[in-house]
């Protein structure tokens, strides 16, 4: 056994040697394995943003923004029922200390609107010191994790000084790191020792063979003696008075105790911050073309508002396709979720205040294929949604769309 | 396959059998601790799993409902065949407790040291004096249906009490955000599992209170009936993969 | 561990004098010592790479540090099973009518020794880094069959158990006479049940795939794995058969002091 199980050893100390090779560290948290329809069809987030990326133990850091529950909610991911706006996380790196929703706190779970729109902020403390990528995400009941976008958080400064109390409503203050800690662990060692000496009590005695043997000579009586039935008495009676005392004296202790809290939160959308009916757009096809990884948008603008308005941005799963031409806004040089030149249109000219046109965008960028976009046209509901901004730079005035098309594939 | 020995011929192990037999048992004791650290927490994690994993899964309508009912399976079984056969009167003791062996060593090196988790938050709840009770008393009845009924109920009416004195704290009220939450609750929120939002929680959501809001009392006596029925079917599912046969072909 | 009717002989005259029936303790022993290494090895692997290299399939790192390993995972298993299970059938007694009662005492106990290594594997794989499991999918969100944890425990210990039971099948089925003349169904049951968990992986990945997005560790996908379990109940018969045999055999051996 020795021999062969040396290789084993080898196998792993080579796994190590080729370890320590340097290799990017990883920047995302699986969503790209999601089906892209979810990815855009579901929480379509935006204006998300972090009050800082660097902080120490112990102290606070936010993340707010908005997002639109789309109206094409795929037939295959079921309502938002119940939906938890959460933190991906490499563990409790970080607390959560607050969360809001539309200007509300909550701290269960919500039931969202589909065509709703919400704005949310969520506050963490810093716990353990590190550089972790994190994401706020939304867990929707049987549908899985819907990313919102990632950012490198760097927390510095020593583990030590991280501190969480908080006191409850009769006044005791608890340090939550260690709250329940020593007395959960006297009671485990507690029944723990009982468990064990009623083990070695037997043990202690010749056990299988030499037991099996006297059963069947018929010394059954042998087996068990006087003691064995003294102590089992006791322990049978003695036993569940304790525990039933010890249940007392903590109900006694604690007699405000009360049951988990699990009720659903309601929180009502915002009045209507994407399509909200002053600007509509309503997409008419989708093409991909698989060669140039580009997504071709033909769809019809209706601008009712008082300005004229210009196409500059479409946000789906946290990438967004910026319009080069329109440099003024929204450009975010460096990010990498962000495609200064990946929009493009066939006509750039302002849509006049009561015209309606068909326009053409073509978004092309090889994010369509790095962060799995493209996978649309390989699943079973292969409609495409996400955001559409359009700007009127003289009013300063933004207008947001939701749109969604099935998507035609061109492969050459 | 039974070796009988007529009582008049019996003959105590001695000398280079004696330690032979000893050496046997030490080996079989080893064998079974892990054994049933390895089978019964896999059991027991994918069944009860997350409502004892984590302190805000510890409700009182479905911990104490759940847990005893699929907590004395492995313990019936085993008592099957260590009290039929060699009146062993530890096998839901040993089971229990190899349980917990298991569960704390993976509450301390997976859930602690790996990711960061308060172990106050992933305490295990125990059954040791269920188990104890279901020993002695096998023991002192050798009787199937009185063990049954008596032990198998008691098995699930002490689980809740016995864990009272552990959980009961973090049931305290806390005013959070205009809300009220148990600091279960908030172990729940702030320290933040990316696996397991709110809603997934089995808990008890309230419904109609006929008995006057009594739903601990109300579970724990459903899950006695349930352990009544599970206990001896599990006791003759330990019978029947004790079974000696050597068969011709699988 | 494996020994056949001539190693007797060498044995009694190992100078350590253990016991004639423990001669194969010490090899029991480094069988434990060298499955806590690994395991203990592969959990420090873990601690040190899941976090930084292990939270997205999609990364290269996670190619390298990860499906790299899931590979070599793949030939030590293949190479270990055809290397253990190889050795025991080639080296199987061919003449088990002649086994004198201390030989096939010895065996038992080394028989008994080689489920015991069954054994501690299954509580590495049903115990310690089954419920791990849990608590990594607390921290990744699950985009593969193949995250940091599974890669252990679904690609690694699951089949190192088999193979560990299968050492033990084929030690029985190989050098003790009862088990040679028929197949024993409780040790069958033990080697076997616990082999259909390695196949519900299948169904486990099927499930997360196409329905059950969330990490409820109780969920009936799992519960393949829970079935599988129960038949580790069948060791109860290994030990009647074993204690039943023993007790004959130990009457048809002098006392001795």
């Amino acid at each position: 056994m020795k021999v062969l199980f040396k290789p084993w050893l080898l196998a792993l100390l080579c796994l190590n040697v080729l370890s320590v090779l340097t290799v990017p560290t990883a920047q995302a948290h699986g969503e790209k394995a999601l089906e892209p329809f979810i990815r855009m069809r579901t929480i379509q987030w935006y204006d998300v943003q972090w009050s800082t990326q660097k902080f120490n133990v112990n102290e606070e850091v936010s993340v707010s923004g908005k997002f639109h529950v789309a109206e094409d909610w795929p037939i295959s991911v079921p309502k938002p029922e119940a939906s938890f706006l959460n933190i991906s996380t490499p563990g409790p790196v970080l607390i959560r200390t607050e969360r809001y929703l539309n200007g509300k706190p909550w701290t269960n779970s919500v039931s969202l609107e589909p065509g709703g729109d919400y704005e949310f902020k969520v506050v963490l403390k810093g716990r353990l010191p590190g550089r972790y990528h994190i994401h706020p995400f939304f867990n929707l009941k049987d549908a899985g994790q819907v990313m919102g976008p990632g950012v490198w958080l760097d927390i510095g400064g020593d583990p030590g000084d991280f501190r969480n109390t908080l006191k409850t409503i009769n006044g005791e203050v608890i340090d939550m790191e260690s709250f329940g800690f020593a007395n959960g662990v006297f009671w485990h060692l507690f029944w723990g020792v009982l468990a064990a000496g009623w083990l070695l009590w037997w043990v202690r005695r010749p056990l299988f063979i030499s037991r099996y043997r006297m059963l069947d000579a018929g010394l059954e009586q042998e087996l068990i003696t006087a003691q064995d039935k003294f102590i089992a008495k006791a322990v049978l009676v003695g036993v569940p008075v304790l525990v039933l005392a010890l249940n007392a004296v903590t109900a006694n202790r604690y007699p405000d105790a009360i049951p988990l809290q699990a009720g659903l939160d309601r929180i009502l959308p915002l009045p209507a911050q994407v399509n909200a009916g002053t600007v509509n757009v309503d997409a008419i096809k989708a093409e991909y073309n698989v060669a140039q990884r580009a997504m071709l948008l033909q769809v019809s603008v209706d601008n009712r508002s008082q300005g004229a308005v210009r196409i500059g941005e479409f946000s789906s799963s946290n990438v967004h396709f910026m319009n080069a031409e329109l440099a003024d806004v929204g450009h975010m040089p460096g990010k990498d979720d962000v495609s200064n030149n990946g929009l493009s249109l066939d006509n750039n000219t302002p849509i006049a205040p009561g015209e309606q046109r068909t326009v053409t965008i073509e978004v092309r960028d090889a994010a369509w294929e790095s962060e799995k976009l493209d996978g649309l046209i390989k699943d079973a509901d292969s409609r495409i949604g996400g955001l559409l901004f359009l700007y009127d730079d003289v009013m300063g005035k933004r207008y947001i769309s939701s749109i969604s098309a099935a998507v035609i594939p061109k492969f050459n | 396959m039974s070796a009988q020995i007529p009582i008049s011929t019996f003959n105590p192990y001695r000398g280079e059998k004696a330690r032979l037999v000893r050496a046997y048992d030490y080996l079989i004791l080893v064998l079974a601790l892990f054994l049933f650290i390895g089978s019964f927490h896999l059991h027991f994690a994918l069944t009860v799993g997350d409502w004892d994993f984590w302190v805000d899964w510890k409700d009182r309508q479905w911990w104490p409902l759940v847990t005893p009912l699929i907590g004395i399976t492995f313990p019936a079984a085993v008592q099957a065949v260590l009290w039929d056969k060699f009146r062993l009167p530890l096998g839901a003791t040993l089971c229990v407790a190899a349980l917990l062996l298991g569960t704390w060593v993976t509450r301390v090196f997976a859930y602690h040291y790996w990711n960061y988790f308060p172990i106050n938050m992933v305490l295990p709840a125990t059954m040791v004096p269920g188990a104890l009770v279901l020993d002695t008393l096998l023991m002192l009845t050798n009787s199937l249906t009185i063990t049954s009924i008596f032990g198998g109920a008691a098995f699930a009416l002490l689980f809740y009490p016995t864990n009272w004195p552990i959980f009961g704290m973090f049931h305290q009220a806390v005013e959070y955000h205009n809300s009220q939450l148990t600091v279960a609750d908030l172990f729940g929120f702030q320290y933040i599992r990316t696996g397991m939002p709110e809603y997934l929680r089995i808990i008890e959501r309230g419904t109609l209170r006929t008995y006057g809001q009594y739903a601990t009392p109300l579970a724990a006596f459903c899950s006695a009936l349930l352990c009544s029925l599970m206990y001896p079917l599990w006791w003759y599912i330990g019978k029947w993969f004790a079974d000696t046969r050597y068969l011709k072909s699988i | 561990m494996a020994t056949t009717t001539e190693h007797v002989s060498l044995s009694s005259e190992n100078p350590k004098s253990l016991p004639w029936y423990l001669i194969d303790l010490p090899k029991y022993l480094k069988g434990f010592g060298i499955l806590t290494v690994i395991y203990v090895g592969l959990r420090l692997y873990q601690g040190a790479f899941a976090i930084e290299h292990g939270l997205d399939s999609t990364e290269p790192a996670f190619e390298q540090y990860w499906m790299r390993l899931f590979y070599i995972e793949l030939a030590i298993i293949a190479a270990v099973a055809g290397g253990f299970w190889g050795y025991l059938w080639t080296t199987r007694d061919r003449n088990l009518e002649q086994l004198a009662p201390k030989e096939e005492i010895r065996r038992y106990f080394t028989l008994t020794m080689w489920i015991s290594i069954y054994t501690f594997a299954v509580y590495w794989a049903g115990s310690y880094f089954a419920e791990q499991d849990n608590s990594w999918h607390q921290v990744a969100i699950r985009d593969t069959p193949f995250t940091a944890n599974h890669i252990i425990e679904f690609y690694f210990n699951f089949p190192l158990y088999v193979i560990l039971g299968g050492c033990a099948w084929l030690y029985a089925r190989t050098r003790l006479p009862l088990y040679a003349k028929g197949i024993s169904l409780p040790l069958t049951l033990a080697v076997f049940g616990p082999f259909m968990i390695l196949v519900s992986v299948g169904f486990n990945e099927w499930g997360h795939t196409f329905w059950f997005r969330e990490e409820f560790f109780a969920a009936p996908i799992h519960w393949g794995f829970v079935i599988g379990v129960w038949f580790a109940l069948g060791v109860g018969g290994i030990l009647l058969q074993g204690v039943t045999r023993l007790i004959e055999l130990l009457d048809r051996i002098p006392d001795a002091e």
